[in-house]
């Protein structure tokens, strides 16, 4: 019976030192110090052993026991990991996380998602349409005829005569237009694209269109939801300004600049001194767009807008060279 | 549009600052792109006459040059050809920084002292003219002034970005008159109102215009007796000031007066016209002419030209011929002041390549009413600078210049349009301001005459617009419109979108976003059979490069471009994933554009614990193969099957699966092969999955129904038996659920172990055999016999033995 105890002994050790979880905890527990378990089983064959014999071996068969129950209690904090058993060697807190899997949405669809929730919240629909897009929705129905100079603003990628890159995603304003009547909200998110490659223009990038219709919609509203954008966009205090400018579909039409968030107005090298950036296109949508969907400019009136998700994001974390976005090194991707 | 500050001041009393008429310029819709203050840095740049010249000692180019500079004498050596004395000049005195960096010290000079520095224009960075050596001043100016207010150089350069609708403000004088608006003044030209009409009587010369409609004017004037010249300084000057290169007498005219008045003018050597004759007519096929570029341009029958009797002596409205060029000989000269049709000449110089100073004005349309007036003021400056006499009379052909209708604007429209409150009298005072004549109508209408170098004003909102823009944009009061309360739609497809990117980010992976156009060889490098569809492409017809040259059919190239980047940067834990869209091209219409989902990972499986806890294990299929269990799950698709295949064009043999679904392939993902790794410059293992979002997004999400928990316990049996190899693991499983005894409840995988005791080609497989029962407490009989029966089927289906412990 001695042999067999140390046997037992021996092999519970290993087992227990195998133990890597609860289950084989458990396992073991069951297996060895269970009701049933091979201890229970040892100890009943004590009955069996001469009397003389019986108080060592039913000491050693005691000893063999509380070891085993010692250790095992000691692998049970241990696995458990906190509750270290006393004397045990203490955790070295020190060591890293085990960092649970993480990634992150790319900066612009952060920027591009912020931007369709504010607006969402405002009541526009969304609404996205192809990037390859007829030349009559990218520009004819947006009051460019061909062979207009404010074609030159757009530098634009062919796939023939009639089918192009869109260069903005205005072409949803029409197509949005055209297939429903007025009151009409919606935002028009995008990829755009230009034939252009600077550290200020890469050639395809994203742009939200906005646009709203009704009657007796008017300039003060454009600038009012504007207004509300940019302050829920960037910060409540941003100083907003309305400048004149062209746009063929739109009169008026502005440019929005806000107060430079780089220097606070104070003037740097991001907004060339001015203390203000340019964030915005905007307009009242002019009555030759309308005609072309079959509106009434009499009877409807309406505004839209444009702005780049690129320098937005660009502005808010303060990005330097705008292929950087689509160079797609985790190093860069992991920041935002 | 460049011009200076004292140009436009010319013109207009105007009591503003540069940068404060910047801003107002800027804050009126002509953004001011620069400001640049003009000859800065020419301090210590001195007027001063050279009294003596004498040889350098020891330099055969140079000489030692006696300068007075007022009241000081200065010794100066110099290299200059026309250092002489008597000359006044310009000399940098020792202290002086010129515009090239270089400090005037006093210095010794080949042994010699030299006290200053006598500079060309180039030096002091007025002009690029070098050639005929230092400056050559009036001789009239008293030496030791600074030479900026000698001559007059102090000014400031503006440089503003029009848009395509201000083609008026393409002149200095269109300018003015808008700042005009700041200061409450008009301003004043140098030509202005009508002029006496030219008769055309008796000219030795005809003038004849093939179409109005393509050239609605062409006035044309002769001036004999020209002496072709340097332009004097004040002319110079203003050329200078703005960028231009001063020519000759009579091109800087024709310059200056462009600039002055945006009408572009064409001077031509009137002796070089064959017969006297100007005809303005379309080109014919396969006629040529050389450029004053000096290029020779194929014309087609689209473009204008302007022709002698014989042959085209200009591009109508974009640049002239050689042929009939101005040069130091010419002594006559044909002037002409035309206004071309906007489109006619964009497409010309669409088809050339060919922008210029006048085809830029003449795209954006030039006031016909301007012709005669520039005429008049450039035939005036050529009189007076050149000593040339005008021939009287001249042609002044107008057929194609239409009148204009007056515009109603109604008071109530302005106003709901802007949300302001004006009467008819401010409106009609601030158009005014620019010189718009209105009058205010019984009916509270205004009546716009729209003045003629307005041409972009042609309907009631462009006036609104020039109100909005007068009343200043930031003076209209803000408000929120009121617009009835409504539940957008939501695009189901945008949804699922996101949800999947929610998904993909859960699970560790980096969003990704990749130009939509692609190089055509990444389908070599994915080694693509000749017929495949992605092979299939829409080309663009400009691409900015080979490697931009095709829209995507497929997302993977790009990714796998990134994970090179990325491993390149020593980043070689990669997780990414891009939500795009690829094109298949429909014949000649709009491509057809699908999203695919596709996603990359590669090296460690734990990327971002350390290894002390994880080792440094790499993710193989069976981590993408969770990726893609996590989409399924995440979207409730569990219809989609897995389909092992070994046909995967660019994935290792027996790691690739298919996604499939009602006999349609919605997806795929696997190991790329090493060869396409290769291509891609990926030494490590790469694993790929892609899937096809319109086939997704069309299949119906299983309806959550929620299933009561379960009270009574269940039980777990193990099953371990060895198989032959070639046995699958997955069929072993899908059989016990397939033989659908009602207590199973779930049959788990455990362990796959080869090696002894089995022998070589065997495997056993341990599976875990959940049973449950709902209403009661399972006995060891119960689930025994249940048990036996799996053990049984499964031993005899797969040639099975029972593996003994």
């Amino acid at each position: 019976m001695e042999a067999e105890l140390h046997r037992l002994q021996t092999e519970a050790r290993a087992a227990l030192t195998a133990s890597v979880n609860a289950l084989g905890l458990e396992a073991f527990r069951v297996k060895y110090l269970g009701r049933k378990g091979l201890f229970t089983t040892v100890m009943r064959a004590l009955g069996d052993v001469p009397v003389a014999e019986r108080p060592r071996l039913g000491k050693l068969a005691n000893d063999v026991r509380q070891e085993l129950e010692e250790a095992f209690a000691a692998r049970e904090a241990e696995l458990a990991g906190s509750q270290m058993a006393v004397g045990a060697p203490r955790s070295d807190l020190t060591l890293p996380g085990r960092l649970a899997p993480f990634g992150k949405s790319h900066p612009v669809t952060q920027v591009m998602e912020e931007v369709c929730a504010i607006f969402e919240g405002l009541g526009f629909a969304v609404a996205e349409g192809p990037d390859v897009e007829l030349d009559y929705y990218n520009f004819e129905a947006l009051n460019i005829p061909p062979h207009h100079p404010a074609r030159d603003m757009h530098d634009t990628f062919y796939v023939s005569d009639s089918v192009l890159l869109r260069t903005h995603t205005s072409p949803m304003q029409v197509r949005a237009m055209q297939k429903a009547a007025p009151p009409l909200r919606m935002i028009a998110p995008g990829k755009v694209y230009r034939c252009d490659s600077d550290i200020t223009h890469t050639p395809m990038f994203h742009q939200v269109e906005g646009f709203l219709v009704d009657r007796k919609v008017s300039f003060g509203d454009l600038k009012g939801v504007l207004s509300v954008f940019i302050a829920k966009m960037f910060d409540k205090k941003t100083p907003i300004r309305f400048r004149p400018s062209f746009f063929p579909f739109t009169e008026p039409s502005a440019e929005v600049d806000i107060g430079c968030v780089i220097c606070k107005g104070e003037g740097c090298r991001v907004c060339k001194k001015t203390g203000w950036l340019e964030i915005l296109g905007a307009g009242l949508i002019d009555p030759a767009v309308f005609k072309m969907v079959g509106y009434d400019p009499d009877a409807y009136t309406g505004f839209a807008f444009g702005l780049g998700m690129e320098r937005i994001a660009m502005l808010k974390y303060g990005i330097t060279d705008i292929r950087m976005f689509y160079e797609n090194d985790l190093r860069f991707l992991s920041q935002f | 549009m460049k011009f200076t500050l004292n140009w436009l001041k010319q013109y207009l009393d105007l009591d503003l600052t540069a940068t404060e008429l910047a801003d107002r310029l800027t804050m009126a819709g002509l953004e001011v792109e620069a400001v640049e203050p003009l000859f800065v840095g020419l301090d210590l740049v001195k007027v001063g006459r050279v009294t003596a010249v004498a040889p350098h000692p020891n330099a055969d180019k140079l000489v030692l040059c006696t300068v007075e500079v007022g009241a000081e004498t200065r010794r100066v050596v110099c290299g200059a050809p026309n250092a002489r004395p008597g000359l006044v000049t310009a000399i940098a005195l020792p202290g002086a920084v010129l515009p090239s960096g270089m400090t005037i010290r006093i210095s010794k000079i080949r042994g010699e002292i030299s006290e200053g520095m006598l500079c060309s224009e180039k030096e002091l960075g007025i002009s690029e003219a070098h050639q005929g050596g230092i400056m050559e001043l009036s001789a009239d100016l008293a030496s030791g002034r600074d030479l900026v207010e000698a001559l007059e150089l102090a000014d400031t350069m503006i440089e503003v970005d029009l848009t395509p609708n201000r083609a008026d403000c393409a002149s200095v004088i269109g300018l003015a008159r808008e700042a005009g608006s700041f200061v409450g003044r008009h301003l004043t030209a140098p030509i202005a109102g009508e002029l006496p009409a030219l008769t055309s009587a008796n000219l030795p010369f005809v003038v004849q215009v093939q179409a109005a409609a393509d050239c609605p004017r062409y006035v044309a004037r002769l001036l004999k007796g020209v002496t072709i010249g340097p332009s004097p300084w004040w002319l110079r000057r203003r050329l200078l000031a703005v960028g231009q290169r001063p020519i000759n007498n009579v091109v800087d005219i024709t310059n200056f007066v462009m600039l002055e008045y945006g009408q572009p003018l064409h001077a031509f050597d009137f002796a070089c016209l064959a017969g006297g004759r100007v005809e303005v007519r379309r080109a014919m096929a396969g006629e040529q002419l050389q450029t004053l570029d000096g290029v020779t341009r194929d014309l087609n029958p689209e473009m204008l030209l302007i022709c002698d009797a014989e042959k085209p002596v200009a591009v109508a409205g974009v640049m002239g011929g050689a042929n009939s060029e101005v040069h130091p000989a010419t002594t006559e000269v044909l002037l002409e002041s035309a206004c071309f049709n906007p489109m006619s000449v964009r497409r010309t110089s669409r088809v050339l390549g060919l922008g210029t100073e006048a085809s830029y004005r003449f795209e954006r349309g030039v006031d016909p009413q301007l012709a005669p007036q520039a005429m008049e003021r450039a035939v005036r400056l050529l009189c007076e600078i050149t000593g040339a006499t005008a021939v009287p009379g001249g042609v002044d052909y107008r057929e194609g210049v239409k009148p204009r209708p007056t515009i109603t604007m109604r008071v109530t429209r302005t106003n709901d349009l802007l949300g302001l409150n004006l009467d008819a009298d401010t409106i009609v005072r601030h158009l005014a301001s620019i010189e718009i004549p209105a009058v205010k109508q019984a009916d509270e209408t205004i009546a716009v005459a729209p003045p003629s170098f307005r041409i972009d004003l042609e309907r009631e909102i462009d006036l609104v617009e020039e109100v909005a823009r007068l009343v200043g944009y930031n003076d209209i009061p803000t408000s929120l419109p009121m617009v009835p309360m409504c539940f957008p739609e939501q695009d189901a497809a945008r949804l699922m979108r996101k949800r999947l990117a929610g998904i993909m980010i859960a699970l560790g992976f980096y969003e990704a976003i990749n130009y939509s156009f692609v190089g055509a060889r990444h389908c070599d490098m994915l080694g693509l059979a000749a017929g495949h569809a992605a092979r299939c492409c829409v080309p663009l017809l400009n691409p900015l490069g080979e490697d931009q040259g095709v829209m995507r059919t497929m997302l993977l190239p790009g990714l796998l471009e990134n994970v090179r980047r990325n491993i390149n940067f020593q980043t070689t834990d990669v997780r990414l994933f891009e939500i795009g869209k690829v094109f298949h091209p429909v014949g000649d219409a709009q491509p057809h554009e699908k999203m695919h989902l596709t996603a990359v990972l590669t090296g460690r499986r734990k990327p971002r614990s350390p290894v002390v806890h994880f080792g440094g294990a790499l993710v193989d299929i069976f981590d993408a193969k969770g990726v893609v269990d996590a989409i399924l799950d995440g979207c409730r698709l569990p219809q989609l099957a897995f389909v092992p295949a070994s046909d995967g064009e660019i994935a290792a043999p027996d790691q690739f699966i298919r996604l499939m679904v009602d006999g349609q392939e919605a997806g795929q993902f696997g190991q790329l092969s090493l060869k396409v790794a290769k291509e891609f410059g990926i030494k490590q293992p790469l694993f790929y999955l892609d899937i096809d979002l319109e086939v997704l997004s069309g299949l119906p999400p299983a309806v959550i129904q929620c299933l009561p928990l379960a009270r009574f316990p269940a039980v777990r049996w193990d099953l371990a038996v060895v198989v032959a190899e070639e046995v699958r693991a997955g069929d072993l499983v899908a059989a016990i659920y397939a033989a659908a005894e009602p207590l199973v409840e779930k049959v788990e995988l455990f362990d796959i172990y080869r090696g002894k005791p089995m022998e070589k080609g065997r495997k056993s497989v341990a599976l875990s055999l959940t049973y449950r029962a709902n209403e009661r407490t399972l006995d060891d009989a119960t689930v025994g016999a249940v048990h036996t029966r799996l053990t049984d089927m499964i031993l005899t289906r797969f040639k099975a033995r029972l593996r003994e412990v």
